[in-house]
C-alpha cells in the first residue's frame, strides 16, 4: 500500500462547537503538504484524529489505508510532532527517546542514530526541561523520526526556530520528500511553505477550502501583475489592451498591467516599437493567494485594517 | 516526474505488549526523582523498625534480653501459657477419667496492674470468676510446658468446652455446674464427652495427640483448674492497647471421680504445673487439691492453658507480633501511592499523554504496562524492605527484652510477600485514580484520602471502636490484614486491635484491596479508550 | 494591597473548581462526622464515656484535607501553569502576593468551616441522641469554644498547606508532603507508646494533634495539651510556614 494520508468525511464537535465539518484530503508521497488555515480551522484536531488520538463523530482517517489503531508499531508507519514541549523536564532527551524507542522494539542504536541525525549530539545528555525552543523542536523531529516512518505529519515545525534552524528545516523537509516520504506540515508561516511545499491544503471553519499545488494557487490568485515605467503612456496602453490585458495608470508615467506575464508585455511593445524605461514583475505571493482565499473562514479577526497590498 | 514512494525495511515482529512494558520501564527508571522516592520510601520501613522506641524490659536479673521469659510453645508452635494445678495419675495405657463438676467459685485480685516478678504479693482478693475461668479434667502428655493435651471443662461463663492442644476450642452442652465430665483414651486418640446427668452422653468431640506416650508413663489423667488474668482494657478506643490486668484463682469441687486403667491403688498427686508468659510472679495464696471424702476433690489453681495473645492480656508484659516491626508500612505506602499516580499525572500534567498514546495506540495494554511496572517495582522493593524489618526488628526486639510470639516461615513469608503485595496493589490502585481524574493535586489528595487515610483512621483510636472496625474492613485499607501473624482466639480475653490484629482474616483483608485495585484498573483502562487524549 | 486582594478574590472566585472544593470540604465533614456519630453508642457499664461534640466533629480529620488540597491548588497551580510570573509582574512586593493568597483563602475557607461544623454538630446530635448517648440540650460554653475552635482549625490548617505548598512549588509533591505533614504524626504518636517522653513530645507539639485537641469538652483534665494551647501550636506552625515561604519567595526565582 503506498504511504499515503487519507482523511474522509471527519465530523467532530467539541460540546457547542464544531471543530471538524467534513474534512477530507489525501497526502501523497515524494512530496511535501502545506496545511494551513486561520485559528481554529481545525488543523492540530485533524492531526490528533489521524493518530487516534480524538476519536471523531463521524468520517474516518487512514494511514496507508489502515486506521492507527490497528497499526503495529504505528511509529514505523507515522512520525509526528505535535507539540514539541510535550516533555517531562527532569529526563535527558536520550532517555526520552529512548523509551520511546522501546515501545516500538528499537534500541538505543537507533536512538543515537536519530540524536545525530537532528542535530542534537551534545544536547543528548541533558535534562529536556533545560532546552530552548529551538532545541525542543530539534527533538521532536527525532522522536517523529525514530520509526524511520513512509510518513510524516509536523505541527508547526516553524515556531520558534532561528533563522538558521528555519533554513535547515526547510532543507530538511524536502530531503524527506524527496526520499519518497508522504510529509504533511501545518504552520502559519506562509513565506517558509512558500519555498517548502509542493500541494497545499487550505482548511477553514473544519472543512477543506482548497487543496491545489502551490503554484496553481498562487497562479489562481489575482495578484499577479506586471508594472510598467514608460513614457509613451497611451501607446503602451493601446498596444496591451488590444491584446486583451487589463491596464491601469498608476502614476504620470507608470502604468500597472494585469493578465499577461511580463515577458508577453516586454515582447508586445518591443514589436510594436514602443519604449519603455523600467518593467517588473509582481508575482502574488502564497499570503496573499492565502489571504484572499480565506477572508470568509477567519473566525478570530482583529479589528485593524489589514494593509494595503502594495 | 515520479518518486518511487519510499519504504522503509521491513519490520518483522508484532508489536507485543512487552515492547510497552520495555519503554514504561525506562520512562520510570530514567526520572531519577521517582527512582530515589521509591527506594526511600522502601527504607523508611526499615527505619521504623529500628528506630522505633521499644522500652527496655527491666527485672530482677538486668535489663533487656536477660528479662525474656522462657514462653513454652505448643505442639503447633505457638506461643502458650501452660499452668494449672493438676491432681493426676498416671495413665499408662487405655482408658478413661470421669467426674461430676459441682461448682467453679473464684477468686480476683483488686490490686490491679500486672504481676512481675518483683511486683508485691497479689492484694485482697475478692470474690469473682473471669469468664475464662476453668476446672474439668484433663489427659496429658506430661508436665513438660507445651505438652500435648485434651480436656474437657467447665467455664466462667462460658459453659462446657472441650479444649486441646492450646488452640483448639469446642463448645460442649450448655451449661453451669453440676455437670458430667468424661474423656476417654484409645491409643493416641482422646474423645472428650459431655452428659448433663450422667447416663446419657454426648460426644464433644476428639483428637489425636501425637507422639501421646512416646516417654514411657508420661501420659498424666487427672483434674486440674486454672484462672486465667483478668485483663481490663483501658481505653474504649480502638487503637489503644492498654489494659490492666490482675491474678485470679478458680476453684472447682469434682465427685464421682474414676479413672479407669490408672495403676491398680494408685494415688491422687498433685502439682502445680506452671510456665508460661503470666507466671513470673509468685502464685496466689491457696493454690493445691484437697481430698475432702470419697471420691470427691477440691482443686484450685491459677493461670491459663491457652495461647499467648499479643498486648497485655495474658501475659506478664507486653508480647509483640512481628507486625509491630512493620510500623513504618504506611509511610511507604504515602510515598509509594503518591509516586504511583504521578507516574500517569505528570503525562498529562505535559502534553506527553499524546506522544504516549501515539506510540502505544493500545491503551489498554498501555495502562497494563504502568501497572505492572510500578507494581513490580513497589512488591520488590516493598517485600525485601519488609524482609530486613522483621529480621532487625526481631533482633532489636530480643535485645530489649521484647517477646515476640513466633510463627512458622511460611507465615512469616505470606507476612514479608503480602505487605509487598499490598503495596503493589494500593500503587496500581493509585495509578488507577490518577488515569481517571488526571489532575496531579486532585489525584494525590484523592488518593491519600482514600488508600492512607482510612488506615490513620482505623489504627489512631480517633474514631470509635466500631467504626474503626468498619474502616478497616470497607475501604483500601483493609490490605494491612495480611500484617497480621497471629490468629484471633475466641477463647482468649484479649484486646484484637491493630498493629497485631485486623478485623478482617489476613487473605480476605488483601482480597478487598485487590477488588478496588481490579475494579480502578477495569474503570480507568475503559475511561482512557473512551475518552479524547 | 488592595489590588493584589482584589486580584487574588478574582482568581478564586472565576475558577469553576473553587465552588466544588468548598462544597467538597462542606460536605465531607459533615459526612464523616455523621456517620461516626451513627454508629457510636455509650459504653458498657454506667455513665457515658462519649463526648458528644467530639464525635459529631470527628468529620474535620477529613475535611481538612480538602481544606489543603485547596491551598495547595491557590499557590501551585500558578507555578505549573506559568502564572506565577504575570502574578509576580503584577504585583512585584512578593510578600503581598502571599498575604493576599492567604488571606483571600482563609476568608473562604472559614465560610465553608462554618457550614460544615455547624452541619457537624446538628447531625451529630440528632444521629447520638437516637443512639441513647446523653447530649445536653443547652450549648454551653465548651461546645462554643469547641466548635468555634474547629473553625479557626480549619483556617489555620488552610495557612499551614499553603505555607509549605509555596515552599514546595510542584504541585503533586506539595500534596504530598502537606498531607504527610498532617497525617503522618497522629500515627506516629500511636507507635510510640514505649516512649512516653517521645509520645508526649508528638502528641503536644504536632500539628494536628495539638491543632485537634480543641474538639474536647469533656475530659479535660486528662488532655496533653489544653484546647486553646493546642491551637496555638498550630497557629505556631502555620505562622512559621508562612514566614519561611514569604522569605523563600523573595529569594528565589519566579
Amino acid at each position: 500500500m503506498e504511504a499515503t494520508i487519507a482523511v474522509t468525511g471527519l465530523r467532530k464537535r467539541f460540546g457547542s462547537k464544531l471543530a471538524l465539518d467534513g474534512m477530507t484530503f489525501i497526502v501523497r508521497p515524494g512530496q511535501v503538504t502545506g496545511f494551513v488555515g486561520p485559528n481554529g480551522a481545525g488543523k492540530s484536531t485533524t492531526m490528533r484524529v489521524i493518530l487516534g488520538l480524538d476519536a471523531p463523530d463521524q468520517g474516518s482517517a487512514l494511514i496507508s489505508g489502515q486506521p492507527y489503531p490497528r497499526l503495529r508499531r504505528p511509529l514505523s508507519h507515522i512520525g509526528a510532532m505535535l507539540d514539541a514541549a510535550a516533555l517531562q523536564p527532569g529526563r535527558t532527551a536520550r532517555n526520552h527517546l529512548l523509551w520511546l524507542a522501546h515501545s516500538q522494539g528499537l534500541s538505543g542504536k537507533r536512538v543515537d542514530e536519530v540524536i545525530e541525525q537532528a542535530g542534537l549530539a551534545t544536547a543528548a545528555r541533558r535534562k529536556a526541561g533545560g532546552f530552548s525552543l529551538g532545541m525542543r523542536q530539534r527533538l521532536g523531529i527525532a522522536a517523529a523520526m525514530l520509526g524511520d516512518p513512509p510518513v510524516l505529519m509536523f505541527d508547526e515545525p516553524f515556531n520558534g526556530m532561528d533563522p538558521e534552524g528555519i533554513v535547515w528545516m526547510r532543507g530538511y523537509l524536502r530531503a524527506l520528500a524527496a526520499q519518497g516520504r508522504a510529509v504533511l506540515v501545518s504552520s502559519h508561516l506562509m513565506s517558509e511553505l512558500q519555498d517548502a511545499a509542493d500541494q497545499l491544503i487550505v482548511a477553514g471553519r473544519g472543512k477543506v477550502i482548497a487543496d491545489t499545488s502551490v503554484a496553481e494557487l498562487i497562479a489562481a490568485a489575482s495578484g499577479d501583475r506586471v508594472t510598467l515605467r514608460t513614457t509613451a503612456g497611451p501607446a503602451a496602453m493601446k498596444v496591451l489592451t488590444r491584446i486583451g490585458a487589463t491596464v491601469a495608470v498608476t502614476g504620470s508615467d507608470t502604468l500597472s498591467v494585469t493578465g499577461l506575464a511580463s515577458d508577453q508585455v516586454v515582447a508586445q511593445l518591443s514589436e510594436a516599437g514602443v519604449r519603455f524605461s523600467e518593467i517588473s514583475a509582481h508575482r502574488a505571493t502564497l499570503e496573499e493567494a492565502y489571504m484572499e482565499l480565506t477572508r470568509d473562514a477567519v473566525e478570530y479577526r482583529a479589528a485593524f485594517v489589514t494593509e494595503a497590498v502594495r | 516526474m515520479t518518486i518511487t514512494a519510499y519504504r522503509p525495511p521491513q519490520q518483522t515482529g508484532r508489536e507485543s505488549f512487552a515492547q510497552s512494558l520495555h519503554a514504561e520501564w525506562t520512562k520510570f527508571s530514567t526520572l531519577r526523582g521517582w527512582a530515589i522516592a521509591v527506594v526511600i520510601a522502601a527504607v523508611l520501613i526499615d527505619v521504623v523498625a529500628v528506630l522505633a522506641p521499644r522500652g527496655d524490659t527491666q527485672c530482677g536479673s538486668g535489663s533487656g534480653a536477660a528479662c525474656l521469659a522462657h514462653v513454652p510453645t505448643g505442639p503447633g508452635g505457638e506461643a502458650v501459657n501452660d499452668s494449672y494445678y493438676l491432681a493426676s495419675q498416671p495413665l499408662a495405657g487405655n482408658g478413661s477419667i470421669t467426674v461430676r463438676v459441682t461448682s467453679l467459685t473464684g477468686m480476683i485480685a483488686q490490686n490491679g496492674g500486672f504481676q512481675g516478678p518483683d511486683s508485691p504479693p497479689p492484694g485482697t482478693m475478692s470474690p469473682g470468676l473471669v469468664p475464662w475461668a476453668k476446672a474439668g479434667i484433663i489427659i496429658t502428655d506430661g508436665t513438660r510446658p507445651g505438652a500435648a493435651y485434651a480436656a474437657m471443662m467447665v467455664t466462667g461463663s462460658h459453659g462446657v468446652r472441650m479444649q486441646y492442644d492450646y488452640t483448639s476450642d469446642i463448645a460442649g452442652l450448655s451449661g453451669a455446674a453440676p455437670r458430667w465430665l468424661r474423656l476417654t483414651r484409645d491409643g493416641d486418640v482422646i474423645t472428650g464427652y459431655d452428659s448433663a446427668d450422667g447416663t446419657h452422653w454426648t460426644e464433644v468431640g476428639q483428637v489425636q495427640l501425637a507422639d501421646a506416650g512416646a516417654v514411657a508413663g508420661a501420659v498424666q489423667a487427672g483434674m486440674f483448674a486454672t484462672s486465667p488474668l483478668d485483663f481490663t482494657p483501658n481505653f474504649p478506643t480502638y487503637g489503644e492497647s492498654g489494659g490492666s490486668t490482675s491474678n485470679s484463682v478458680a476453684t472447682g469441687t469434682f465427685d464421682n471421680v474414676g479413672l479407669r486403667g490408672g495403676a491398680p491403688g494408685g494415688r491422687w498427686a498433685g502439682q502445680y504445673v506452671g510456665a508460661g508468659a503470666d507466671s513470673n510472679g509468685p502464685q496466689p495464696a491457696g493454690i493445691g487439691f484437697r481430698e475432702t471424702g470419697g471420691s470427691a476433690f477440691t482443686v484450685t489453681g491459677s493461670g491459663d492453658i491457652g495461647p499467648v495473645v499479643a498486648g497485655m492480656a495474658n501475659s506478664g508484659y507486653d508480647t509483640g507480633t512481628i507486625a509491630d516491626h512493620l510500623l513504618g508500612v504506611f509511610i511507604a505506602l504515602l510515598i509509594m501511592v503518591v509516586i504511583a499516580a504521578m507516574f500517569i499525572t505528570v503525562e498529562y500534567r505535559r502534553g506527553l499523554i499524546r506522544t504516549t498514546l501515539a506510540a502505544s495506540p493500545r491503551r489498554g495494554r498501555l495502562l497494563a504496562a504502568k501497572a505492572v511496572v510500578i507494581g513490580a517495582v513497589t512488591f520488590m522493593l516493598g517485600s525485601a524492605a519488609v524482609a530486613v524489618a522483621v529480621i532487625v526488628g526481631g533482633n532489636i526486639a530480643h535485645d530489649s527484652g521484647m517477646y515476640v510470639l513466633p510463627v512458622s516461615w511460611l507465615t512469616q513469608a505470606r507476612v514479608i510477600l503480602g505487605t509487598g503485595a499490598m503495596l503493589a496493589l494500593a500503587s496500581v490502585l493509585a495509578l488507577s485514580i490518577g488515569t481517571m481524574l488526571r489532575r496531579s493535586v486532585v489525584t494525590v489528595a484523592a488518593v491519600i484520602v482514600a488508600i492512607v487515610l482510612p488506615y490513620i483512621l482505623g489504627v489512631s483510636g480517633v474514631l470509635p471502636a466500631s467504626a474503626a472496625e468498619w474502616v478497616l474492613r470497607v475501604t483500601p485499607a483493609a490490605g494491612f490484614a495480611i500484617e497480621q501473624s497471629v490468629p484471633q482466639y475466641q477463647q482468649v480475653v484479649g484486646h484484637y486491635g491493630p498493629p497485631d490484629y485486623f478485623p478482617l482474616a489476613p487473605w480476605a483483608g488483601l482480597a478487598v484491596l485487590c477488588l478496588y485495585a481490579a475494579a480502578g484498573f477495569g474503570l480507568a483502562g475503559w475511561l482512557l479508550r473512551r475518552r479524547d487524549a | 494591597m488592595t489590588g493584589a486582594l482584589r486580584a487574588e478574590w478574582t482568581k478564586l472566585r472565576t475558577d469553576n473548581g473553587t465552588a466544588w472544593i468548598l462544597a467538597a470540604i462542606c460536605i465531607l465533614t459533615v459526612a464523616v462526622g455523621a456517620a461516626t456519630a451513627a454508629v457510636t453508642r455509650c459504653g458498657s457499664g454506667g455513665g457515658c464515656a462519649v463526648d458528644p461534640t467530639k464525635v459529631s466533629l470527628t468529620g474535620i480529620e477529613v475535611g481538612q484535607a480538602v481544606v489543603a488540597v485547596l491551598a495547595v491548588l491557590v499557590i501551585s497551580g500558578e507555578y505549573s501553569t506559568g502564572m506565577i510570573r504575570v502574578t509576580m509582574t503584577a504585583t512585584p512586593r512578593r510578600w503581598m502576593v502571599l498575604a493576599a493568597k492567604a488571606a483571600v483563602l482563609t476568608g473562604l475557607v472559614l465560610a465553608a468551616a462554618v457550614a460544615a461544623v455547624a452541619g457537624s454538630l446538628a447531625a451529630g446530635r440528632l444521629l447520638l441522641a437516637g443512639n441513647g448517648v446523653t447530649v445536653a440540650h443547652a450549648i454551653t460554653g465548651p461546645v462554643i469554644r469547641a466548635a468555634a475552635g474547629s473553625v479557626l482549625y480549619l483556617a489555620l490548617i488552610g495557612l499551614l498547606a499553603l505555607g509549605v505548598a509555596t515552599i514546595v512549588r510542584d504541585s503533586a509533591a506539595a500534596t504530598g508532603a502537606v498531607l504527610g505533614i498532617l497525617y503522618v504524626p497522629p500515627a506516629i504518636a500511636l507507635f510510640l507508646g514505649s516512649d512516653p517522653a517521645w509520645q508526649r513530645w508528638v502528641e503536644r507539639y504536632t500539628p494536628v494533634n495539638a491543632g485537634l485537641a480543641i474538639l474536647n469538652t469533656t475530659g479535660l483534665h486528662d488532655l496533653v495539651i489544653s484546647p486553646w494551647a493546642g491551637l496555638g501550636v498550630l497557629a505556631a506552625w502555620a505562622a512559621v510556614a508562612l514566614l519561611a515561604a514569604g522569605a523563600l519567595l523573595r529569594l528565589r526565582d519566579a
